[in-house]
């Protein structure tokens, strides 16, 4: 069968931005075959790019080399523009005339203050996608307010609502909001596609990474707004299911999670566990007692998973018919679970350094048109020449005229 | 009436079949927000979704949970058993005037019905067919159970969440759902873009593990590799920026993250000017978070001793002013309350006929030509059977009436 053509072959996007929220909708877009290119500038580096190898400390700062930057970035094209340039304001014009989508995430009101607000870029190219990413939105008391991802998940009341009852603040790792409002963000943009594609007519969104995080709890906002109720936090407990936990298993830092929810499976499950006897034991026969008596049946249950691996907890239920899995880390997930392996889930990425690198896929799930990541490790300007002579069509003059103004930055790699 | 109600909305024209449970009604209601002719087909007599507590007013009724209530904003809604004879025929009838069908069901649950991806495509070549399943269409834990929970577990958000001293914990609400219908809108979206080229639609397989995974993946397998160190949770602060974590003021918490250099320098100069700590200025502790990585326990010393001496709106609005990133460890109250998104219109009343009104959460982003818009509340079981069955597909009313009685609608 001929390869089918990727999803958004016929899109080319470009970026003005740093960090993580900003530039994943573009490395997704890449990923299904839109061509991307990010401006960036040496003066003011992507927090990203500033990283030292922890293998190799004495190699210093090394920015093509970052995991991070593989992650949100592979498969794009990188020009190098010094922006405070007014020459190089009029190339980002030309390149964005060239362009359907433009996203942006850089502190408030720097774009319009670089001549390249959504108004002026209108008139480059009426039917421009433009969207802008904040912490806070682009109007409002606050708009000026600085946050990183993890601000977020504590101005938005995820980390308050989450947690254990006892924890006044829960947080990831993993910056949430950051990846959550890159999907929202993607999300906003192939709406406005959908509606130019009908219409002709392009526009402007901001999204708030506050407000699309409020959005991902927003059932449990819906309990203070329509109740007038603070949200209990129910730590891994469920008003729903009991059992319904994380417990304990033999070795250090080793859980699994399970939650029963039907009779039948509370029936199996005490099958499974050696213990009929709770079937009738009136402390745990229906579901409303098993919530009043929520403690100590995690307690016996925890007695019985200790003894045991995570992996045998979690398949000996599965085999009765009740959700069980192992509370997994990332080696885990690379190495052990063979549901992600068997769906390749994990991606072999061309690395111009590194030759390959492993990075998470993008589970888009798009059958007919899969899409792939492409190269990462890019330097700063990689792409110069193919953007500004090829795409743009710039002669070498003009190119040359731009360096020696300090408009294009040139490429540390070549 | 606001600009938002009367407005041009981007996904005007779409309409999509949602057969979805608590894993997929976001996604439906992503789309249902921008415009799309969103219809959910209920089993007759509602689907399980309506009984999600907690209930508005503590009153159980499948119209008044409030999960339920927030995640089918804007949608249609009808009863079909698509398992039977007659409801297929409907059903069938509607794919052919559909752009996108969403489903949650087993892997393999349509196809067993004559309604999979093959069968749809016949009838409809453009139409994309969303699934959302726990674990994907393929693979050896296909036909395995997962909850929330699970999903949070296999997905590796739990690990990575909470104290270092507790036992891994779940983030409030249904964080691996939502992400699972996020990623089915992102990628519908995408299907349809695509379909709307080349004339051909195509099944999109969407797993609640992948997804949770992909959100984490900062995490992930990228770091690992690189610094051999397997991220865990580790309380408030986030390993590499430093100082970072939720420090106590006189009336609660806020949170704090510096990574750049100079706001470390604005923060040394705030606790020095209310503290009168020395120390805090050594020309040691400048420079990217990795130089302050030995002495995160003393800086953040340091920091309490500053916040505890004022409200978390002094740390807040100050902090700010200062350009340091601190945010106030907010209450779902103090959201509700919050001045910004008060001022930005955020929260959006909507109005449930006959019974009352309140505010929802409102849109996750500003769209200048489309609004978002919640054009109705989530519909009651069947509400629409008359207007899609009889007006639109011109069923007629003797008709509708002895599919009622045999349990159809």
């Amino acid at each position: 069968m001929a390869a089918e053509r990727q999803a958004l072959a016929n899109l080319r996007v470009v970026e003005f931005a740093a960090a993580l929220a900003g530039p994943w909708i573009g490395r997704i877009m890449a990923c299904c075959g839109a061509e991307v290119i990010r401006v960036e500038s040496k003066k003011r580096p992507d927090v990203v790019r500033g990283y030292v190898p922890p293998w190799a400390p004495e190699m210093g700062v090394q920015p093509q080399l970052s995991p991070w930057f593989t992650d949100w970035n592979a498969g794009k094209r990188f020009v190098a523009l010094d922006l405070t340039r007014p020459e190089a304001v009029e190339i980002a014009r030309r390149l964005v005339a060239a362009c359907d989508v433009v996203i942006e995430n850089y502190s408030a009101g720097v774009m319009d203050k670089l001549g390249l607000g959504y108004s002026e870029l209108r008139g480059v190219k009426p039917d421009i996608v433009m969207i802008s990413t904040s912490g806070y939105g682009d109007r409002g008391p606050h708009h000026r307010y600085i946050t990183w991802g993890p601000n977020i998940e504590a101005l938005s009341g995820l980390s308050k609502l989450s947690g254990f009852p006892e924890r006044e603040c829960t947080m990831t790792q993993y910056a949430y909001p950051d990846t959550l409002s890159a999907l929202h963000g993607l999300f906003a943009v192939m709406c406005a596609l959908d509606h130019r594609s009908r219409t002709g007519e392009g526009q402007h969104i901001s999204l708030s990474q506050t407000e699309a995080t409020i959005a991902v709890i927003g059932d449990v906002m819906m309990e203070y707004l329509a109740n007038g109720r603070e949200p209990k936090s129910l730590g891994n407990r469920s008003l729903h299911a009991a059992p319904h936990g994380c417990y304990r298993c033999r070795g250090g830092d080793r859980w699994c999670a399970i939650a029963v929810f039907s009779d039948t499976e509370w029936e199996s499950f005490c099958d499974v566990l050696g213990h009929r006897e709770w079937r009738t034991d009136p402390r745990f026969s229906t579901l409303s007692s098993r919530l009043e008596n929520v403690e100590v049946l995690d307690e016996l249950i925890g007695r019985w998973t200790v003894g045991r691996t995570d992996s045998e907890v979690m398949f000996a239920l599965q085999e009765a018919g009740i959700a069980a899995g192992v509370v997994q880390n990332t080696e885990d997930q690379l190495h052990r679970d063979r549901q992600l392996a068997e769906r390749r889930f994990f991606e072999e990425v061309p690395h111009l350094k590194k030759g390959t690198v492993i990075a998470a896929g993008i589970p888009l799930g798009l059958t007919a048109t899969p899409g792939r990541s492409g190269c990462a490790g890019a330097a700063v300007g990689q792409d110069n020449e193919y953007v500004f002579s090829e795409l743009l069509g710039m002669a070498p003059e003009e190119i040359r005229r731009a360096i020696d103004v300090g408009a294009i930055e040139n490429s540390d790699d070549r | 009436m606001s600009d938002a109600a009367t407005g041009a909305r981007a996904l005007s024209g779409r309409r999509v079949l949602e057969l979805a449970d608590e894993r997929g009604v976001y996604c439906g209601k992503l789309l249902a927000d921008m415009g799309a002719d969103v219809i959910k087909i209920e089993k007759p007599g509602g689907d399980a979704t309506r009984n999600i507590a907690p209930f508005w007013e503590d009153r159980p009724h499948p119209d008044r949970s409030l999960f339920f209530l927030y995640t089918n904003t804007s949608k249609r809604g009808v009863t079909l058993d698509i398992t039977s004879v007659e409801g297929k025929g409907l059903f069938r009838r509607l794919a052919e005037t559909a752009d996108m069908v969403l489903e949650t069901f087993p892997p393999g649950f349509l196809e067993d019905l004559g309604l999979g991806y093959r069968d749809l495509h016949e009838l409809n070549s453009r139409l994309v067919l969303s699934s959302i399943t726990d674990f994907g269409q393929t693979g050896p834990y296909r036909s395995f159970k997962s909850s929330e929970i699970v999903a949070a577990a296999l997905g590796g958000s739990m690990y990575v969440t909470g104290e270092g001293e507790d036992p891994p914990v779940k983030l409030a609400g249904s964080q691996a759902h939502m992400m699972a219908s996020t990623y089915a809108a992102v990628s519908s979206m995408i299907a349809l873009y695509s379909s709307s080229i080349s004339g051909k639609g195509q099944h999109v397989d969407i797993s609640v593990e992948e997804a949770t995974v992909s959100v984490s993946h900062i995490c992930g397998v990228g770091k690992w590799l690189d610094d051999g160190i397997i991220p865990r949770r580790r309380g408030t602060g986030l390993f590499a920026s430093v100082p970072s974590g939720a420090y106590p003021c006189s009336d609660g918490m806020v949170y704090l993250m510096i990574n750049r250099p100079l706001h470390w320098q604005a923060l040394a100069r705030w606790i020095n000017e209310v503290t009168g700590n020395q120390e805090v200025l050594d020309p040691m502790f400048e420079g990217p978070s990795s130089t302050r990585q030995p002495y995160r326990d003393l800086l953040d010393l340091f920091i309490s001793e500053l916040t505890s001496r004022f409200t978390v709106d002094e740390i807040y609005h100050e902090g700010q002013r200062r350009h340091i990133a601190f945010t106030p460890v907010n209450s779902a109250a103090a959201v509700a309350r919050d001045a910004h998104l008060v001022a930005r219109d955020y929260f959006v009343e909507v109005e449930h006929p006959g019974t009352g009104r309140f505010e929802y959460p409102g849109a996750p982003y500003r769209h200048s030509a489309t609004p978002w818009h919640i054009a109705r509340p989530a519909p009651g079981v069947g509400e629409h059977n008359e207007e899609l069955y009889g007006v639109e597909l011109g069923v007629p009313a003797e008709q509708l009436r002895s599919l009622e009685e045999a349990g159809v609608i």
